[in-house]
């Protein structure tokens, strides 16, 4: 049997990181073959030298058996290699044809042949069993479709061994599963297939064999069937790691926020959230569960003062704040983690003592009549990183240097030094590794163990049942139902999240009950 | 006055066809400015340059027709200044990556200075430069069209480079919509990355969008040194590379878009040209109204549309 890919002792530096040192990495023709490790651990850097869009300092390649040069990407996609990105890489205003042919257009002469292209499309696609509609835009397309256009444009390219970085991330179980037919039925037609994941029952449903990295070096090369996500978490982190939360029951008490037959617009002005109503209390953690794009983001983005309400309203320890300002809103004791740390989270090339201080620089004693102590913010800065584990050269690196994880610690560090009333985390750890998940969910209930109240927004079921004292389902804007965190499983909420069944009524009376017994109080 | 006085006087002194005819020429340069704007635009550049870049087109196309004696090598002048200044724009913003905005007030500051130096010390005058040695662009009649009765007076009858930017219109759209080109080029301005992952010189398309700019904007120097004037008038540009960003916005970035906002400028400009011979209004305040009704249209009808736009996304739901 050939190795469809083998890369030896291929080593890429960073500006203060060895991302991949010595690594050796083999793939068989026909696996599928899963690539894991923390953040930061160098599997995208890997995977980024295969596909030619880094340059290795050092370190060969052999494809099919044969040794290699790859110089730019061009030269990979002539190997017969394609990749789907963590974040797309799709031009949102062409079509599904337009972004699959791309740098490989057929041609009539000095044009496009456009029937040749969409002919081609309508080919592939029923060839693999991936169906998407040739003409659609891709601004008008769902995540789980334009991830197929991704596949599909390697696909085109004739790619043969095909790396997945990340794939589900941002997929729904649903999509999920669509996403592992089709990566079985591509291996199939001989395909090879690299899957790069933080999920270990991916890795155990999915993957022929598993290969573990930490620290830019790989650990082991194992057969899936020989291993476990237990011995999987160890590889990787290099300690033991708990993947289930711990934690003590709840204490709640006085009702912190209350949301009152909230509506809000999302940005094409349509009815997002659509009469929402809910409360949380001290010293519990209320869960949001949902399919994502129910109204989830619009309704954080309300509480938080980022997105005007339509009506309803919104009240903090009984005093209203629909249309309070943000400082406002954060001076009464709100802090949040939004769910995209690279646009909300943090400023990506601000270094991180601003990023760390933004909540603080106008407060004592980082401020001082109208300038900013420099010591003082270093000192804060310093035992924030120190507190929350940041893994950083210096606290006056960029947030962008950062893997994943780091940067959501960082976002934690800053949102909790405030010490707040109200904590709202949205998908606190997408794209994170066990070792960061395990982090920020200890610290979550941390939170709550200090008396905060938690409102948790999350589109992973699991995060959600293990965290969540109280949960309520989120379907189209409203809530669905509500049950608490011990007695919820994960088939009846996953049926509330599709809009079938729910206790909607008694959550609402629930809520309304609430509200007479704080309006007594 | 009735209804009937109005249209009288509407199609006799407004719509008629010489003053169609006047607005297609005054629009002319202004659709090249546009076209600037549009091919830096769609490759995801801001080129503020094209001010400048008209104005070097502009002398030098006056400077090649009169040491050469020929038109055709005044558009040959005006061409090779537009795509030098174009290479350099490139070379310093996308190459030595300075600033793109300081980078494009320098050149509209340099062309502005340059081209009064160079009047002078080439020329020997201040102000601006005629001569009858100047070869300017002459009316083309076209055959056969010339003879239709009112198309061919619509049609027929202008000067080269009114036919050329009519040609040019129709080119780019063909270009950035049909051609392998035209896609990379869009993809290039829409979402580099995903041009970039697909093998695609990110670097090298802008580059040579930035040259083919100032090729646009150099025609458009070239048509109001050698087609509508017959030499070079210091500032003669008069702000038409900012509203060629305006009609770009306005036309969506789209050659047809471009084309049709920029009739708006040239009607206008039109009607000032009129009203200045008739001096019922001041001077100044004639020049003045084609740039001040041309950007409250353009705006009006951007917040129009935005509007509109938002309603029908309401509906939906
Ligand atoms: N373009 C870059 N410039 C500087 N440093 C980088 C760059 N890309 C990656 N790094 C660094 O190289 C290291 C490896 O990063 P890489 O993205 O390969 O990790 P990863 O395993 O894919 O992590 P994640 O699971 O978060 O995606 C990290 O320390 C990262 O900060
Ligand atoms: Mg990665």
């Amino acid at each position: 049997m050939t190795n469809a890919v083998e890369m030896i002792g291929i080593r890429k530096v960073y500006p203060g990181v060895i991302a991949n040192n010595n690594v050796n990495f083999s793939v068989a023709t026909g696996e599928i073959h899963a690539l894991v490790g923390e953040n930061g651990a160098g599997k995208s850097t890997l995977m980024n030298v295969l596909f030619g869009l880094t340059r290795p300092e050092e370190g060969q390649i052999f494809i099919n058996g044969k040794q290699v040069h790859i110089h730019k990407n061009s030269d990979a996609i002539a190997l017969g290699i394609g990749m789907v990105h963590q974040s797309f890489k799709l031009v949102p205003s062409f079509t599904v044809t337009e972004n699959i042919t791309l740098g490989g257009e057929p041609r009539k002469g000095l044009l496009v042949d456009r029937k040749a292209a969409h002919d081609n499309i309508v080919e592939i696609s029923k060839r693999f069993g991936l169906q998407v509609d040739p003409d659609a835009r891709i601004r008008d397309l769902p995540v789980g479709v334009q991830q197929r256009v991704e596949i599909l444009k390697a696909l085109y390219h004739n790619a043969d061994i095909l790396i997945l970085d990340e794939p589900t991330a941002v997929l729904t179980p649903q999509e999920t599963r669509d996403l592992f037919g089709v990566i079985r039925s591509l291996v199939a037609k001989g395909k090879t297939v690299i899957f790069i994941t933080h999920k270990f029952n991916e890795v155990m449903t999915i993957s022929d064999r598993v290969t573990v990295m930490r620290d830019g070096k790989v650990v082991e090369t194992k057969d899936t069937k020989d291993t476990n996500p237990t011995e999987l978490a160890r590889m990787m982190v290099g300690r033991d790691v708990l993947l289930r939360v711990d934690k003590a029951p709840a204490n709640p008490k006085d009702v912190v926020l209350e949301v009152q037959d909230l509506e809000v617009l999302d940005n094409r002005n349509l009815k997002a959230v659509r009469g929402l109503s809910l409360q949380v209390r001290a010293g519990e953690i209320l869960g949001i569960a949902g399919v994502e794009g129910n109204g989830q983001r619009e309704l954080v983005e309300a509480i938080v003062g980022l997105r005007p309400v339509y009506s309803g309203k919104v009240v903090m320890q009984g005093k209203e704040i629909t249309h309070a300002s943000v400082r406002q809103r954060r001076d009464d004791g709100i802090s949040c983690v939004p769910e995209d740390r690279y646009v909300r989270g943090v400023a990506l090339r601000a270094t991180l003592e601003d990023n760390l201080i933004v909540e603080s620089y106008f407060k004592e004693p980082i401020g001082r009549g109208m300038l900013i102590d420099l010591n003082q913010v270093t000192e804060f800065s310093q035992n924030l990183i120190k507190k929350f584990d940041v893994r950083t050269p210096s606290s006056k690196v960029t947030a962008g240097a950062l893997s994943g994880g780091n940067m959501q610690k960082v976002v934690l560090a800053r949102e909790l030094s405030l010490d707040p009333t109200l904590l709202i985390v949205a998908q606190p750890t997408r794209g994170l590794d066990v070792g960061s998940i395990e982090f920020v969910h200890r610290t979550i209930i941390e939170a709550r163990d200090r008396g905060a109240a938690v409102l948790l927004v999350s589109a992973e079921l699991e995060e959600i049942m293990s965290l969540s004292d109280r949960i309520n389902v989120v379907y189209e804007g409203r809530i669905m139902g509500e049950v608490s965190g011990a007695e919820a499983d994960e088939e009846s909420l996953g049926l509330w999240m599709a809009g079938v069944g729910g206790n909607a009524e008694a959550a609402h009376e629930a809520s309304s009950e609430h509200t007479a017994e704080t309006l007594k109080g | 006055m009735d209804g009937s006085v109005l249209l009288d006087i509407l199609s006799r002194y407004v719509f008629n066809i010489a003053n169609i005819q006047g607005m297609l020429r005054l629009a002319t340069p202004v659709v090249l400015a546009g076209l600037c704007a549009l091919i830096t635009d769609r490759a995801g550049i801001l080129n503020i340059a094209g001010e400048g870049m008209i104005l070097l087109g502009a002398w030098f196309a006056v400077a090649a027709s009169y040491f050469f004696g020929s038109s055709m090598m005044g558009l040959l002048g005006g061409i090779v200044a537009g795509l030098v200044v174009g290479a350099l724009f490139a070379l310093f913003s996308l190459k030595f990556r300075a600033h793109i905005i300081v980078m494009g007030i320098a050149i509209n500051i340099f062309a502005d200075a340059a081209t009064i130096f160079l009047t002078r010390s080439v020329f020997g005058v201040a102000g601006g430069f005629t001569d009858p040695k100047i070869v300017g662009f002459g009316a083309i009649e076209i055959p056969f069209i010339k003879d239709i009765p009112i198309l061919g007076e619509l049609l027929s009858g202008y000067t080269f480079i009114v036919y050329l930017t009519w040609f040019l219109v129709a080119a780019t759209a063909l270009f950035l919509y049909r051609t392998p080109w035209g896609f990379h080029l869009r993809a290039v301005g829409e979402n580099p990355e995903a041009a970039e992952t697909m093998g695609i010189n990110v670097q090298r398309i802008r580059f040579l969008a930035v040259m083919a700019s100032g090729v646009f904007a150099a025609l458009a120097g070239v048509y109001l040194s050698l087609g509508h004037l017959q030499g070079y008038v210091d500032k003669m540009a008069a702000g038409r590379g900012f509203i060629g960003m305006a009609v770009n916005t306005f036309g969506g970035g789209a050659p047809l878009g471009v084309f049709l906002s920029s009739l708006l400028f040239g009607f206008v400009d039109m009607l000032g040209f009129r009203l200045q011979a008739e001096r019922i209004i001041p001077i100044y305040f004639v020049s003045m109204m084609p740039y001040i009704v041309t950007l409250a249209a353009l705006t009006y009808f951007t917040i129009r549309r935005e509007n509109a736009r938002k309603r029908a996304a309401t509906k939906k739901a």
